[in-house]
């Protein structure tokens, strides 16, 4: 084959390929790359919605460094990251790993753990906000009946509402990550276990030698799923607590959505989000970096 | 040039006349044609038929000026407002709470309404409420009409009032009478701490500010009438703080961190006999068959002040005259003794208007939120200040939640609170 034809050959694969990704990338820009780049320049503006956009250069950011508030929301967000990131994980691979023995029922089980994913949040959110009522809720009476019953609900005292909106951040999640773990466990080859097993092996052994090596990338996937969607929190908290009581549950998307919706500072809104940004991308880059050198082949 | 050519630039110039003529019709302009404005509102509840029903009475009346209303939740609309105010396909009449018409009047949105109130060419406005006109001044300029009044006034559950043994036609008058009927008006059977009825239902967030009249009655507040100044930090409002928080946190008499949703179903519940609120509560009380009575809030030591939640009309900016005089008649309307009539007789609500004749509100709840006592003794919260949301949510009410949870004491977090605010409307002067 002539190199011309081999090159008109390259060229028209180029081209379909580029078609087949047109939509996408159209998407792509307009969706995600555009709103991120006019974010960037709006958190260097003073910016109302109202009026146009006025240059403040890096004056947002020296401030919301200087910012208690800024910094209650941040030290929310990490306290919630570092409880349900973990948590969730963990309860998922427990689950993924129960759920994947045979036993009666277990097709119904599966269902039962996954079905809050598909869930509206906010549906989910006013569920617990009625169970959790001081008055009504149920299980405010369950509490009562072996003599738990808290002096006021759980979401109007700062100690006890976060953990309520973490518990709602787990038992949403649990099941979509469950399932990824199932699916990785399916694909890890039986004899493997089998040739484990006549080498003598325990269950735990097993588990640390062969399961948990071949499921590094779930691990890693859910992993990065589950520490950005800790971090980028807001559902729950909006309807739960709206950042009450005495905003102890406030975290930097609901700040961003205060700032930004409740009080027209879209600029400061904005300096909020691109720090958030940022503090994701490097999480999600040393997650890649660490589970990158654990992986494992067989 | 060629016939087709011609016929060509003959119908362009005709469609271009035609859409000239469309466009000075539709909008009013400079030639008298119909007009047609759209107005936004949040009137959700049971008060939404009524207003509805004024609105197509006015449409009914004339065929000069045509109303179109969009209901949208409150939250919603100030949202949309947002996007909406800088195009030409926003609203051009608006209904907003008179605490957040500042904020968007400082923007330059909003078109002053001075030339409503200027002389009788609509009304006599001298009629109107001077509490409900005074809500919508930003900076020396009006810039609304008053759409409704809310007074919150005190609810008292008749039926608990007698089964704690007290009069059920005495409800308390003053905070000492209040304090004295907290013992018979708590009830712990278990007594575990956690009353099974409360004496009051009042929430903290998310609610109509009920926390800001105690502070004014207890001779303090959050910011100073002429709104230039911060009140957190004055000894008289950590004073009238401190003396709620104490009877929230030792006498529970309340549940604290309720929403103002919360509260109004405790007490519709009958799980506390008192709540304060606005007229818009009577409709579900009332279906609700509770035995109940309206009054004037308990005084304070240092004032009586009720809180008026005023809900105003504004026009937009980019209303031409003709539209603005549209909008101005069609106010008049609203503000006539008939529609103000049948404002009040099927909501509940006091009607704007002072000079209503005898005999025409008929509705109890409408008389007792409307008597002129009331009127006289309203006081708006927070209006004429354009950060006045951030004033209630961001700073008083954290630092208001954080006191009656006990992660703080008022003395601590009120004066510090109190420099925010001072920050705040130094910034907005």
């Amino acid at each position: 084959m002539s190199a011309r034809s081999t090159m008109s050959i390259h060229h028209r694969q180029a081209r379909a390929a580029w078609m087949f990704l047109a939509p996408g990338l159209l998407l792509l820009t307009i969706f995600t790359a555009w709103p991120l780049l006019r974010t960037v320049y709006l958190s260097l503006t003073d910016y109302n919605l109202l009026t146009p956009p006025e240059w403040v250069g890096l004056d947002n950011y020296r401030e919301l460094l200087a910012d208690p508030q800024v910094m209650n929301a941040f030290g929310n967000t990490l306290l919630y990251a570092v409880v349900v990131t973990p948590v969730t994980i963990g309860l998922a691979m427990l689950f993924a790993l129960a759920l994947n023995e045979r036993f009666f029922a277990r097709t119904l089980v599966r269902t039962a753990v996954f079905v809050p994913f598909v869930v509206s949040l906010a549906v989910i959110s006013i569920a617990f906000r009625f169970l959790l009522d001081p008055n009504y809720g149920l299980v405010t009476h369950w509490l009562s009946a072996i003599g738990l019953a808290p002096q006021q609900g759980a979401l109007a005292q700062p100690h006890t509402a976060m953990a309520a909106v973490m518990l709602v951040g787990v038992w949403k999640n649990v099941g979509f990550y469950m399932v990824m773990f199932l699916a990785g466990l399916q694909s890890i080859p039986r004899e493997l276990y089998e040739a484990a097993q006549l080498d003598g092996t325990s269950r735990l052994q097993r588990f640390r030698a062969v399961t948990l090596p071949l499921l590094s990338n779930q691990t890693m996937l859910v992993s990065i799923l589950a520490a950005t969607a800790s971090f980028q929190v807001f559902d729950q908290i909006k309807v739960m607590t709206n950042g009450g009581p005495a905003m102890s549950t406030e975290t930097l998307v609901v700040l961003v959505n205060r700032v930004g919706i409740n009080n027209l500072e879209f600029g400061y809104g904005s300096a909020v989000s691109v720090i958030l940004l940022v503090l994701i991308l490097i999480l999600s880059l040393a997650q890649y970096l660490y589970f990158g050198r654990r992986q494992v082949r067989y | 040039m060629s016939r087709t050519t011609r016929a060509t630039g003959a119908a362009v110039v005709a469609l271009a006349l035609a859409v000239g003529t469309a466009a000075c019709g539709d909008g009013g302009g400079s030639t008298d044609g119909p007009v047609t404005l759209t107005f936004w509102h949040g009137l959700t509840g049971p008060d939404g038929p009524a207003f509805q029903q004024v609105v197509d009475e006015f449409n009914d009346s004339q065929d000069e000026i045509t109303i179109e209303t969009e209901v949208l939740p409150w939250d919603s609309l100030y949202q949309q407002f947002l996007t909406a105010a800088t195009s030409d396909d926003g609203p051009d009449i608006v209904a907003m709470s008179g605490s957040r018409l500042a904020q968007y009047a400082e923007q330059g949105v909003l078109a002053p309404t001075d030339d409503f109130y200027a002389d009788t060419t609509y009304m006599d406005t001298s009629v109107l409420a001077d509490g409900a006109v005074q809500a919508s001044m930003y900076d020396g300029v009006n810039y609304g009409v008053p759409l409704n009044l809310g007074p919150v006034l005190l609810y008292w559950n008749k039926a608990l009032f007698a089964e704690a043994g007290l009069d059920p036609e005495a409800p308390p008058t003053t905070w000492e009478e209040f304090e004295g009927m907290l013992p018979a008006l708590t009830v712990d059977e278990n007594g575990d701490g956690s009353p099974e009825q409360y004496p009051l239902a009042v929430g903290d967030h998310s609610t109509v500010p009920v926390f800001p009249t105690f502070l004014w009655n207890g001779g303090g507040g959050v910011v100073s009438d002429d709104g230039t100044s911060s009140m957190l930090g004055d000894p008289a409002t950590v004073d009238a703080a401190q003396y709620w928080v104490d009877l929230v946190r030792e006498d529970r008499i309340t549940p604290v961190g309720m929403s103002g949703a919360d509260a109004d179903q405790l007490f519709q519940s009958q799980l506390a006999a008192l709540t304060l609120n606005g007229p818009w509560l009577t409709t579900g009380l009332t279906e609700a068959g509770l035995d109940y009575g309206v009054t004037r809030p308990f005084a304070g030591p240092d004032g009586d002040d009720i809180l008026g939640d005023v809900v105003s009309m504004t026009i937009s900016q980019r209303l031409d005259e003709a539209e603005t005089d549209a909008a101005f008649t069609f106010f008049a309307y609203w503000e006539s003794v008939e529609s103000q009539t049948t404002w009040a007789n099927e909501t509940g609500f006091p009607a704007v208007r002072t000079d209503m004749p005898d005999g025409a509100v008929t509705n109890e709840w409408a008389a007792i939120f409307g008597a002129p006592e009331i009127l006289d003794s309203v006081r708006p919260y927070l209006t004429g200040v354009p950060s006045s949301g951030e004033i209630n949510d961001d700073i008083f009410t954290p630092a208001l939640q954080s006191a009656l949870n006990g992660t703080g004491e008022v003395a601590d977090l009120f004066p510090p609170a109190g420099e925010q605010v001072q920050a705040i409307l130094d910034d907005a002067s």
